[in-house]
């Protein structure tokens, strides 16, 4: 894969005269990732695992305290956050991945490339992508056998898959620009840590008007409670556009932030 | 030390009980040292547990006013569960531990001296069962800290405290067996989900009566619901039999089945040395 990546990236010095098309850098990229799912896939069977568990956990735990609070069926609440979580695995992957390139060398071969720095971020980001279609479409099936309500019709299901991405991007570039700085396995473990702490510091168990105390003054703040709105809508009622620009503005926020981090990380690599 | 006598010692190392004890605390003491050196690897038994039973009780606080609900508020349901967690997460990394000893050759190391071939494993359980105690002192301290009463008084707070060491006896024990007969840190902690299962497929978290369906059936069958339960009784109740019989019982039971499994692969891995 290294020779096809160097050999794709040269093809296409060749064509444009002045270095390596981005976007087919970025697409010579996210075959690597997935080349790399299908070289270990014990590495990558947790990703999948662990939101079907914790779907299944989750559900069949708190399920009374969410029908408590109005929801006919608990996977209704937990499927858009098992999708959101299982999406968010794949930035670990990107993180991984990173940190055995710079090991073996091959992401200084990668700087070295005449390409533009911003392809070496949007490749791995597609990569996680790519890597959480599967988590995230396990997810969606496992909450239908499990009798999840779809009441907002098939554009319930595009919103799950539209926050799932979204997460899916920022918890990738935010890992990107954290292991950027770290270049070693901390690196990994600090982006699941950031990561937990942002789904479950949100209304990941329980509606707001539940929460009593200081988690009810941090989840209200706190970015990930709009985007599982976004993702939960379809599933808990009407889709509408008031539970919808939330979320699609605090994806665009944290994109933003975490793709600057990725990119401030990778020039303060290359000094 | 010459050749002729480590073989000397390993084919009769000494048997008196009192050398067992000693060479057992020693290894006790140099297994709680190894946690105490490993901050970052003991954190996470302690962060966790208690991060999840920060989020529980401010989630779920409205449960606790449901007239059948176990406990007066859920802070006081879920500080049996935060012990459980804990414990179970350390005995985990305990024996995470113990296979990186077998693999980095030290283990080698011990069976060629005159140490005690059951204080190899019995150390290494002595040791999880420390940090289970200095677990249940630091969950209980922060617990009360916050409001959470122990119904029992001071024969609950033992109660719970000997529940947790023998907890983490038996959790260690199991792992232990699993690290000597693979010697891989990677397989041991390959066999997390197996403990995540057993915690999450359990009244740990929440209370058994609220569940349904398969759930509450596979809760019921868990013998961690009842170890928990007997916990939350010297949390929540007047002082009951019942308490001692499934906090204490529960895991002395799997802790001898558990232990054996230990010394049968330390006995397996001797023999095919």
């Amino acid at each position: 894969m290294n020779t096809s990546l160097v050999n794709d990236t040269s093809r296409s010095s060749v064509v444009d005269g002045h270095g390596g098309r981005p976007l087919s850098v970025s697409g010579a990229l996210v075959r690597r990732t997935l080349l790399r799912v299908r070289r270990m896939p014990a590495a990558f069977v947790p990703s999948i695992v662990m939101p079907v568990f914790q779907l299944i956990a989750f559900s069949g735990a708190f399920g009374a305290a969410v029908r408590l609070a109005g929801v006919k069926n608990a996977m209704d609440w937990y499927v858009p956050l098992n999708a959101v979580q299982g999406a968010s695995f794949g930035a670990m992957g990107v993180s991984f991945g990173l940190i055995n390139d710079m090991q073996t060398g091959f992401f200084d071969r990668l700087l070295m490339a005449p390409t533009k720095r911003w392809a070496l971020i949007v490749g791995p980001m597609a990569g996680s992508i790519a890597r959480a279609a599967l988590p995230v479409a396990l997810v969606i099936v496992i909450g239908f056998l499990g009798g999840m309500n779809v009441p907002g019709g098939p554009l319930a299901i595009f919103y799950v898959a539209v926050a799932a991405t979204g997460i899916a991007l920022v918890a990738s570039a935010f890992a990107l620009g954290l292991t950027y700085r770290m270049r070693n396995m901390g690196a990994a473990t600090l982006t699941q840590f950031a990561i937990f702490f942002t789904i479950f510091l949100s209304t990941s168990q329980v509606p707001l008007s539940n929460m009593a105390g200081w988690l009810h003054a941090v989840a209200r703040v706190n970015p990930m409670t709009n985007v599982l709105r976004l993702a939960r809508q379809g599933l808990l009622g009407d889709i509408t556009w008031n539970d919808t620009w939330g979320g699609l503005l605090a994806i665009a926020v944290m994109l933003f932030v975490s793709c600057w981090f990725a990119l401030s990380g990778l020039k303060s690599l290359e000094k | 030390m010459t050749a002729a006598t480590v073989a000397t010692n390993h084919v009769a190392p000494p048997r008196s009980f009192t050398t067992a004890v000693h060479h057992t605390l020693r290894l006790t003491q140099r297994s709680v040292l190894g946690r105490l050196r490993q901050p970052a690897a003991l954190a996470p038994s302690f962060i966790f547990p208690l991060f999840f039973a920060a989020l529980g009780s401010a989630s779920f606080q409205r449960m606790s006013k449901l007239p059948d609900f176990p406990a007066s508020s859920f802070l006081n349901y879920t500080a049996a569960g935060a012990i459980v967690q804990g414990v179970l997460f350390a005995a985990t990394s305990s024996a995470g531990d113990l296979a990186t000893d077998i693999e980095q050759g030290f283990f080698e190391r011990l069976l060629v001296s005159p140490v005690t071939r059951t204080a190899i494993v019995i150390g290494r359980l002595g040791s999880a069962m420390v940090v289970a105690i200095s677990q249940v002192f630091v969950f209980l301290g922060i617990f009360l800290a916050f409001g959470a009463r122990i119904e029992t008084g001071v024969v609950g707070f033992i109660g719970l405290t000997v529940s947790g060491a023998l907890l983490a006896l038996a959790m260690s024990g199991l792992m232990s067996g699993i690290a000597i007969r693979s010697g891989s840190p990677e397989v041991v902690q390959g066999s997390f989900p197996m403990v995540f299962a057993l915690l999450f497929l359990s009244s740990s978290f929440f209370p058994r009566q609220y569940m349904t369906g398969w759930y509450k059936t596979v809760a019921s069958w868990n013998p961690m619901s009842h170890v928990v339960e007997g916990m939350q009784g010297f949390m929540n109740q007047p002082l009951d039999v019942d308490q001692f019989l499934r906090a204490w019982l529960i895991p002395l039971g799997i802790a001898t089945i558990s232990i054996m499994f230990g010394l049968r692969a330390l006995s397996n891995r001797l023999a095919a040395q």
